[in-house]
């Protein structure tokens, strides 16, 4: 469903995403962790066709990001780190807009745009301006606009960031739905950047680790923990780095 | 296309929603009072004095047209170089900074469809001040007899400065992430682009430039304002209008180069 090839992002001297390459299949839920200024969202952003990656492909859907940019773009839903909001307009008018961007037929349209504000509990504001709602309604606003168009691949960049523990627990929740099989047929596939542990542990059954730029871990969580040690023991080994700090913040 | 009145429509949906479009409606409908009023008292002024010295025969030549028609929209092409800018800085800095360029930039889009929902947008806005200038006009067809291909043709030529304007100020949002630079920007630019003959008038004055060399040609055809003044004559050429259409153009074709390279910083 999301294959990188060896992806590689050069900012000038700096190299801040060297040589990645995975693979995710359909229905997969993807904990993509590390430390703040890993490279997380420059990877997130090659992925999504926002940034060109300086050497290496990405192929969502079947469709090369560089030979078909269109078709695999459409194939993508994308939350990045700061929801791409209009403050000026309301609830419903955006989804609207973002699934005419998006190339969701006319006729589908209003039914896509109340299943979005629907799955998202956002029914009760469709009319409210956004720039008047609390943080939590506009991160689910966000989430709204990167699933009106149902795309198979769904890319969430630090989803949870900035929410209070019951919106954490909606918001994941959510998440989990959108991957759950429907009538036996494996939904989206998603991957989600985070540095919050308990998060990964909470939703992502299959974790990728990323350090300096580099992938450090790719495994099943429970393969990572079977040995009785913790995701946090792990991050710390892997990134040489102290994450109790870190971990506060969740 | 369909995605360009996507973005058009959008666009201006949300100058309607603030302030901004209906700030700049009014400072324009009470500037353009004040200026139509002020050509007609001008020309009521001259037609008494002609009329105190008996000079019937210059009585001849005055008409609506030249002595209130044409200097009134001159100035209304001024008041333009202020307003439009207004209109235009938001056009991509507002998506930068509201970090929705992200959602643009990973949609099924192309950067012409951008580039050309944004400009269609600020077109539409130029129309508008357009029509809304095209009452003045109208109250003189109610009182006198302008001529109308004359009139006609006026208000085309600041029609198509408008559109000038649009495009500038449409490429000079795209470069920055500053509304406040993004206004500067294009005003500075318009204005050059406007004054450009100038510089070729002083220098055939002082015979540095001389009158007929290809540099003084060459400001002349890329100053605005040769064309507008021809255009204001009723002199509706091909040379001029392929100047508005190749500025437009270039414009658009900047912005365009502008969005793109921000992918690949």
């Amino acid at each position: 469903m999301i294959e990188a090839r060896e992806l590689s992002k050069r900012y000038g001297e700096i190299l801040a995403v060297d040589h990645f390459s995975f693979v995710v299949t359909q229905g997969e839920v993807v904990g993509f962790l590390g430390p703040n200024g890993a490279g997380k969202t420059t990877t997130m952003r090659m992925l999504t066709g926002f940034l060109p990656p300086t050497d290496g492909g990405v192929e969502i859907a079947g469709h090369d990001m560089l030979l078909d940019p269109l078709a695999a773009r459409r194939a993508v839903g994308y939350l990045p780190e700061t929801p791409p909001l209009y403050p000026e307009m309301d609830v419903a008018g955006y989804l609207l807009y973002v699934a005419r961007l998006k190339d969701v037929p006319r006729s589908r349209r209003r039914e896509a745009v109340d299943r979005a504000l629907e799955r998202c509990g956002l029914t009760a504001v469709r009319r409210r301006v956004i720039g008047a709602l609390s943080k939590g309604f506009r991160q689910r606003v966000g989430l709204a606009q990167a699933i009106v168009h149902s795309p198979p691949v769904l890319i969430l960049d630090e989803p949870t960031v900035g929410l209070d523990p019951t919106q954490i627990r909606e918001i994941r929740g959510l998440i989990r739905d959108l991957a759950a099989p429907k009538d036996g047929e494996p939904q989206h596939t998603v991957i989600l950047s985070t540095h919050i542990l308990p998060e990964v542990e909470a939703i992502c059954p299959r974790v990728i680790l990323i350090h300096q730029g580099r992938k450090v871990v790719d495994a099943p969580l429970s393969q990572l923990t079977a040995g009785g040690r913790s995701l946090e023991e792990i991050f710390a080994r892997e990134t040489g780095r102290d994450v109790v700090a870190e971990e506060g913040a969740a | 296309m369909r995605h360009i009145t996507s973005i058009a429509s959008r666009e201006l949906q949300s100058l309607f929603v603030s302030p901004v479009a209906y700030a700049v409606l009014t400072l324009f409908a009470v500037l353009a009072g004040f200026f139509f009023l002020s050509s007609v008292l001008q020309f009521n002024e001259y037609v008494m004095r002609i009329q105190q010295f008996q000079a019937f025969d210059r009585l001849q030549e005055v008409n609506l047209n030249d002595y209130v028609l044409s200097p009134f929209l001159g100035t209304m092409s001024v008041v333009l170089l202020f307003l439009i800018p207004g209109i235009t800085m938001g056009l991509f800095t507002a998506e930068k900074s509201n970090g929705t360029d992200e959602l643009l930039l990973t949609s099924p889009l192309t950067i012409w469809d951008i580039v050309f929902g944004k400009f269609l947008a600020a077109a539409l806005f130029v129309l508008i001040l357009v029509l809304l200038l095209g009452l003045f006009p109208g109250i003189l067809f109610f009182y006198g007899d302008p001529e109308i291909g004359k009139t006609g043709a006026g208000m085309l030529a600041l029609l198509l400065v408008g559109l000038v304007y649009a495009a500038v100020g449409t490429f000079a949002s795209s470069v920055t992430r500053s509304q406040v630079i993004a206004f500067f920007l294009s005003f500075v630019l318009l204005l050059l682009l406007w004054l450009l003959s100038i510089l070729a008038d002083l220098g055939a004055a002082g015979g540095a430039l001389g009158t007929d060399t290809w540099i003084a040609g060459f400001l002349r055809y890329v100053s605005t304002a040769e064309h507008f003044e021809r255009l204001q004559k009723g002199l509706i050429e091909t040379s001029d209008l392929a100047y508005f259409g190749l500025v437009i153009g270039s414009s658009l074709l900047l912005t365009k180069a502008a969005v793109e390279s921000t992918r690949w910083r």
